[in-house]
């Protein structure tokens, strides 16, 4: 059976559970992926930059309703790079 | 949450739980769909009785549907201001209840400029509103609006057989199943979850 490489930026626990929450949606604020992950907002923050770096992940920062807003979104170079990783850990888990 | 390496194992079920936890976060509360559904059926019953009881409310009743909108976009701001995230099933949602908006504008125009045809227009308004309701149901995976939305189909069959004040009762039936039912057991959904998280 081939191996494939398990993509290193994904393969941590609050990276992963980044971008399968943005996967799953259009759009989130910075707040939302915090509550959702119970990161700290340090930790947060330094893994979405690491993500922003690979572009994986695109952040804008706005005002809303006078408030700052951080959103954040998963790209197309991010969609393609989850799916790989989960085809890989699916030949991974696969028996045989 | 720390930034740890997983197991393949781990790593699966890490991606099925944060995919679960959003899907999750997608909640409406339902104040939209009881606000109109209760007026679809208040209309059409105050047109009924216009009809079988020759009843005359002083203005049309239908106009309450515009004035309806008020509080509607008042909740729509209000949930917009709440709302920390986009799921894409909102966004489609939003473009399939426009298409609806537009098109129940322009099937009015045309009867009233054409045809007005009351009992075939209310038989083509039905139809109408099965298409966003169904859409949406699905969508979301709710089986009361995908229900509603059939309920709806079923009786614009019907009201093509009927006069124009059986066409009004089932015109208040669509009303109650389309929006009324499932908006309530939204907003039961809703507190229930409310209570659970203690918000």
């Amino acid at each position: 059976m081939e191996f494939k490489d398990l993509d290193p930026i994904l393969h941590s626990q609050l990276r992963l559970a980044i971008v399968s929450l943005l996967i799953s949606v259009k759009e989130a604020e910075f707040t939302f992926i915090k509550e959702k992950t119970n990161a700290t907002a340090g930790n947060l923050s330094v893994q979405l930059n690491k993500l922003k770096e690979v572009e994986y992940v695109e952040i804008t920062k706005q005002f809303k309703y006078n408030y700052p807003q951080t959103l954040c979104k998963i790209t197309r170079k991010g969609i393609d790079a989850f799916e790989q990783y989960v085809n890989a850990l699916q030949s991974y888990m696969r028996p045989g | 949450m720390e930034d740890k390496q997983l197991s393949y194992d781990e790593s699966m079920k890490l991606i099925n739980s944060m995919i679960g936890k959003a899907k999750k976060s997608y909640v409406t509360k339902g104040i939209a769909a009881i606000v109109w559904g209760v007026l679809i059926v208040l209309c059409s019953l105050v047109t009924w009785a216009e009809i079988r009881y020759d009843f005359d409310p002083g203005f049309d009743v239908w106009m309450l549907l515009l004035i309806a909108l008020v509080p509607q976009i008042y909740f729509a701001i209000k949930e917009r201001k709440q709302k920390k995230f986009t799921s894409y099933e909102e966004e489609t949602a939003a473009y399939v209840w426009t298409a609806f908006a537009i098109s129940i504008f322009i099937t009015s125009y045309y009867n009233s400029k054409y045809g007005n045809d009351t009992n075939s227009y209310t038989s083509l308004i039905m139809i109408l509103y099965g298409i966003p309701t169904f859409i949406t149901g699905g969508m979301v995976k709710f089986r009361p609006m995908i229900t509603g939305g059939i309920i709806c189909w079923v009786l614009a069959i019907v009201s093509i057989s009927t006069g124009n004040d059986i066409d009004m009762l089932l015109m208040a039936a669509c009303g109650l199943f389309a929006w009324v039912i499932p908006g309530i057991i939204l907003w039961n959904r809703n507190k229930k979850r409310q209570a659970e998280n203690g918000i």
